[in-house]
């Protein structure tokens, strides 16, 4: 169990540059997912860490240890890809155990005990003696997984493992993974572009977009406090509602949103114009008037998971989601005039980027 | 019509044409166990007494045309499944490097392999020849060889082994494209040489590619006349070779029984192989695209 560093890192493909100048720390024994939208760059990342790609300039650390010289196979780590990789003709006990055939270190006893361990943590005793092609894909991915976890490696990599799976093999296999996580704590870097995934499973995110990494920390923090707009438009189902362009006048911004001007606090308190953020499940939305609340009204109305209903409420030009509880949605009718209110400690700041392409 | 009258129709179709298909091969079967007299009665024999005479004769002497075939049987073993043992090795390597390694140009070096298969072999004959014996003259005059080379045996298994090679290569690229590279670097992360992945992770996925290729190539090298009969050095002929020279019998006439026991032997390898192993051959022919449950 060791930490992974990573030091401005690049990778270039032809004019194309993946990764712009990396740097952070993958922390020994914790979950860290990298978690982004297609392209970003999170599997090049992964695939520098592995040793199946080589980086344009920069350093990977293992430990203390300089890995950039050092070929997949010496690097000790574990992988699961995204396409469930198992040996077709030889049965799940067989495919756990054919990595451990080649440590010659092992003995049979301590082989049988690993592979009965991985087995047990993936919850695969049933089919142990199954063969391979008669599995669905996401039992097949739990043997790829096992067949990771059996040997015990340095670091474990997995690459949108859950991607190719059935609905109900997805939860299934969730639930092993968290599993597997909790009781080995071992260092592992998990790729996902789906956000519920790297909720559930990470210890930490790293939040990438064009090569870069954007944001850093636990899931919840990362949630409640994204450091940008990307974050808060990336994470969240659907992501915040953003209203840009915002001139700050005396310290505070006057937007029709809020009965009052808004005042602009923290870093972006010396800003000319800001970008104002807030989450849907935070719009609080009633029929009757509250002392921060202005007149809206109901332009839209949709079920989300979960039963609750996502309201798409118009204050003039501006256009506010929300998401509110079942029993309020149904109260709700299309066009009719209700109140809405953004609390000021769940509104967030960012800089005047441009928001556009995000949303 | 209902559908099982149908049904009825469309299989009776099907075995008038396969026994039409099959009557010569059945011919020559027929002929294979009849005593000389019978094979040339008129009117033709249905009912005969069968003997393995023929097969003795063709097979041990009958002291016309060629007098013992059993060395040819060999040649035509030991060629074919030699060059194309040797070609699978080869083209399976090449594939591998294709597939994985896309070196520019890839699709125009493959098309290049493929279109040696596409020149007429008499036009290439002659020059082989002498390019063979030229470099024979050579190696003997270097003091390298005292016995032919390239027109002897390794000259021409090497020639059988190249002209097997590009279609071997195109069938295995087809089914190594197929294996995701995901597993090569599963074999790597779980501490695999590139060897190792080769042979122990790619090359079993791949069997029925290797097994298509294989019989293909068997097929081209078993039946393959031209070069043997010019280049085919003393020693190195083969079935075809000897079917042809050994018809004529002393008194000029051709002997029909040696000609129908050779060619049962000849065409039983390939049947034999070909029934076992169709459903390989069926996957190859589509160069890996379709790989069905095999």
């Amino acid at each position: 169990m060791v930490d992974v560093t990573v030091e401005n890192l690049t990778k270039k493909f032809g004019n194309f540059t993946a990764l712009k100048g990396l740097n952070m720390t993958f922390p020994a024994g914790m979950v860290t997912c990298l978690l982004g939208p297609s392209g970003c760059g999170k599997t090049t990342l992964m695939r520098i860490i592995a040793g199946l790609e080589t980086p344009t300039t920069g350093v990977v650390r293992f430990g203390d240890i300089v890995v950039n010289n050092l070929s997949t196979r010496q690097r000790n780590i574990g992988m699961v890809f995204q396409y469930p990789v198992v040996y077709r003709g030889l049965t799940v006990r067989q495919n756990i155990e054919l990595p451990l055939l080649e440590d010659r270190s092992l003995s049979k006893a301590e082989r049988e005990e690993r592979i009965e361990e991985a087995l047990d943590v993936l919850e695969m005793r049933h089919a142990a003696d199954a063969e391979v092609s008669e599995l669905d894909n996401g039992t097949r991915q739990k043997v790829a997984c096992a067949r990771e976890v059996a040997r015990r490696p340095r670091i474990i990599l997995f690459d949108e493992p859950i991607t190719n799976v059935d609905i109900n093999s997805k939860l299934q296999l969730k639930r092993a993974l968290k599993e597997v996580f909790t009781r080995l704590r071992q260092t592992v870097i998990y790729v996902t572009h789906d956000q519920t995934e790297a909720m559930t499973l990470a210890d930490q995110i790293a939040l990438m977009n064009e090569g870069e990494i954007t944001q850093m920390s636990s899931p919840r923090d990362l949630y409640d406090n994204p450091k940008d707009a990307f974050a808060g438009f990336f994470l969240g189902n659907p992501g915040m509602n953003f209203y840009e362009g915002l001139e700050v006048v005396a310290g505070a911004v006057t937007c029709p949103l809020f009965p009052a001007p808004f005042r602009i606090t923290g870093r972006h308190a010396a800003d000319r114009v800001v970008t104002l953020g807030i989450r849907p499940e935070h719009v609080r939305v009633s029929k009757t008037p509250s002392p921060g609340a202005v007149r809206a009204h109901v332009h839209r109305r949709a079920i989300v998971t979960g039963g609750q209903y996502l309201v798409t409420l118009r204050v003039g030009d501006l256009s506010v989601r929300a998401k509110v509880p079942a029993s309020e949605g149904e109260a709700i009718a299309v066009g009719e005039e209700v109140w809405l209110e953004l609390p000021p400690h769940r509104v967030r700041i960012f800089g005047s980027e441009e928001v556009t392409e995000t949303t | 019509m209902s559908r099982a009258m149908r049904t009825r129709i469309y299989y009776a179709i099907l075995w008038m044409v396969a026994i039409f298909f099959f009557l010569p091969i059945f011919w020559i079967l027929l002929a294979a166990l009849k005593t000389d007299a019978d094979i040339l009665a008129v009117p033709p024999k249905l009912i005969f007494a069968p003997t393995l005479e023929q097969f003795n004769k063709t097979l041990f002497g009958r002291g016309t045309g060629i007098s013992n075939t059993i060395p040819y049987l060999v040649n035509s073993l030991v060629l074919s499944l030699g060059s194309v043992a040797l070609a699978t090795v080869v083209s399976f390597l090449a594939a591998y490097a294709f597939s994985r390694y896309k070196p520019r140009a890839t699709n125009f070096l493959m098309f290049l392999m493929l279109s040696t298969r596409m020149v007429p072999a008499s036009a290439t004959v002659v020059a082989i020849f002498q390019m063979y014996n030229a470099f024979d003259i050579g190696l003997r005059n270097l003091g390298l060889i005292s016995q032919p080379f390239f027109r002897g045996f390794p000259g021409v298994l090497l020639l059988y082994t190249m002209f097997s090679i590009p279609f071997s290569l195109w069938i295995l690229k087809g089914f190594i494209d197929g294996v995701s590279p995901r597993y090569d670097e599963t074999g790597f992360v779980n501490g695999a040489s590139r060897l190792h992945v080769l042979f122990k992770v790619v090359l079993p996925q791949v069997r029925p590619g290797l097994i298509a290729a294989f019989i293909f190539n068997l097929i081209f090298v078993w039946n393959e006349f031209l070069f043997n009969f010019i280049l085919g050095g003393q020693g190195t002929q083969m079935i075809p070779y000897a079917l042809a020279v050994g018809l004529v019998n002393a008194g000029g006439n051709i002997d029909w029984g040696y000609v129908a026991a050779l060619s049962i032997l000849y065409v039983s390898l390939p049947v034999v192989m070909i029934f076992f192993f169709q459903r390989y051959l069926l996957v190859g022919m589509t160069f890996g695209t379709v790989r069905g449950e095999v």
